[in-house]
């Protein structure tokens, strides 16, 4: 039997200005399981993942690869659980993409030869070698969106938290990230998107946000061709699902 | 919307550009110490002062006129500052004006106050704006951060460097939403836009701050900072260092 990467009890949270974000979640991600996290904007989608690597602490239970979520736990989980934010112009807060890159395995202690090769492996991933050495300021959104992933990949994370990787990046990078992401099929990945293609080709498992509760979580098919269950929450069954 | 205002230059490639930001940054900072201990009559040593910061410029390749149009940019407030000094100094008497009521006497004292103080705040602003067009803005972090600033300073800075432009853009972009939807409207109105836009832009940016810190905590991050520096000194540098200093030497010396 597998082992459980995340175990969330009971996760109930409000932001300070007193709306409730999420209610009452309860769900358990496997190892090398891919959950999808589907739901429409202001779902909560967002403010769940956060929670995942203690950026957010809601008042309850959270397990990361058996790890209680507490203060003095933070570092060990946070360099277990990789969080690409939706927003990468906050994410990436270095001069030079280089030094980006490297603020997390720095924060690793790793050696300085280390992290020059994580950075670069990183990088190369995310096919941004070649701007290693511009500034984060001077690239277009989708670049800065795989370069936040390559800061998260060169923590070499066990547990993948994304949300919305793919959001503003070109047609072709998508691709390369949707492959790049069934590649890593012995990571634990947490995908919180609008692209229902990528949850279908990544994804073993899809949970459905709406209005801070889980509404159903199970088999991606199953959900996404699920017509009356998608449009009672604003999303709608993709073309090439329903033909 | 791409700005690059403080470090436009800094992509070129020139000797200058080339040199060890510390060494750049000891030597840019050992002409400033030369150029303001100058006696204030010395105007030759000016002169070759000039000479010498002139010559690093054509060094550098960057086009002196965009150097030149950035200095005049302190011209203003280094003028107000000194053109009361003339009337001001006692001394020997060069010549009198008269506004209104008001008698006005130019001392010979008072003059060279101002050419002195005048030329070695143009020369230092010369060398700075040298010193950072020909730098890249995250060397010369990494530049003074070895040699002793504390790390906090440096972060502040290099997060200013990262987020100026952003916030700028924010900004540019309020302004153009702003500018497409206004037909008319009264100054007043103006005013209140203006001052809605200032207002949402220090909430944004509050809130921005709280992100990028949770961001850097998120990967880790725990209150020490961490850096890498491949800064390798070689003989070019050090030999850079000894010409500027046998230099200003010399000049001293005339
Ligand atoms: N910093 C915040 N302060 C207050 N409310 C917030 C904040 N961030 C998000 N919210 C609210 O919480 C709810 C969930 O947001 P979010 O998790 O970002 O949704 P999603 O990512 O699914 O679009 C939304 O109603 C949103 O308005
Ligand atoms: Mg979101």
């Amino acid at each position: 039997m597998t082992r459980k990467a995340i175990e969330v009890k009971e996760l109930n949270f409000s932001y300070p200005d007193g709306r409730k974000a999420l209610v009452d979640i309860n769900l358990d991600v496997y190892e090398g399981e891919a959950l999808g996290v589907i739901g429409p904007n202001g779902a909560g989608k967002s403010t769940f993942l956060l929670h995942l690597n203690g950026i957010l602490r809601g008042n309850s239970k959270i397990k990361i690869l058996g790890i209680e979520m507490e203060n003095k736990s933070l570092p060990q989980i946070r360099s277990r659980a990789g969080l690409l934010f939706q927003d990468s112009e906050n994410q990436l807060f270095m001069p030079t993409v280089f030094e980006d890159v490297a603020f997390g395995p720095l924060n690793m202690d790793l050696s300085k030869d280390e992290v020059e090769v994580v950075v670069k492996e990183a990088l190369k991933e995310v096919d941004m070698l070649d701007y290693i050495y511009h500034h984060p300021h001077h690239l277009s959104f989708g670049e800065k969106r795989r370069i936040a992933l390559a800061t998260v990949l060169a923590m070499k994370p066990k547990i993948l938290l994304l949300d919305e990787p793919t959001s503003n990046v070109d047609p072709k990078h998508r691709r390369d990230l949707i492959n790049f992401l069934k590649e890593l099929d012995n990571l634990t990945k947490v995908i919180a998107t609008h692209d229902l293609e990528l949850v279908f080709e990544v994804c073993s498992r899809v949970a459905l946000l709406d209005q801070g509760r889980l509404i159903t979580s199970g088999n991606p098919l199953e959900i996404l061709k699920d017509k009356t269950l998608l449009a009672a929450h604003s999303l709608e069954v993709p073309r090439w699902l329903s033909s | 919307m791409k700005h690059t205002f403080i470090d436009q230059y800094s992509h070129k490639e020139s000797l200058l550009h080339k040199i060890d930001p510390r060494i750049k940054v000891i030597s840019f900072l050992v002409f400033i110490l030369f150029v303001i201990s100058t006696p204030k009559d010395s105007f030759l040593k000016f002169g070759l002062y000039g000479v010498l910061i002139i010559g690093l410029i054509l060094f550098s390749k960057i086009s002196p006129w965009s150097i030149f149009k950035r200095s005049l940019v302190v011209i203003p407030f280094t003028l107000m500052i000194f053109l009361f000094i003339p009337f001001f100094k006692e001394g020997v008497v060069m010549g009198t004006f008269f506004l209104g009521p008001l008698r006005l006497e130019v001392t010979y004292e008072g003059l060279q106050i101002l050419g002195n103080s005048l030329a070695k705040a143009y020369l230092s602003v010369l060398c700075m704006i040298l010193l950072i067009s020909s730098t890249k803005f995250s060397h010369l972090l990494k530049a003074v951060e070895r040699l002793g600033l504390p790390k906090v300073m440096l972060l502040i800075l290099s997060f200013m460097y990262r987020y100026i432009f952003v916030i700028y853009e924010e900004f540019l972009k309020m302004w153009q939403v702003k500018e497409a939807r206004s037909v008319g409207g009264s100054r007043l109105f103006q005013i209140k836009a203006l001052a809605n836009m200032v207002g949402t832009l220090f909430i944004r940016t509050y809130e921005r701050a709280e992100n990028v810190y949770l961001a850097m905590c998120a990967r880790g991050f725990d209150g020490n900072i961490r850096t890498i520096d491949n800064f390798q000194l070689r003989r070019g540098d050090v030999f850079f260092l000894l010409i500027m200093i046998l230099s200003l030497m010399s000049v001293r010396l005339v």
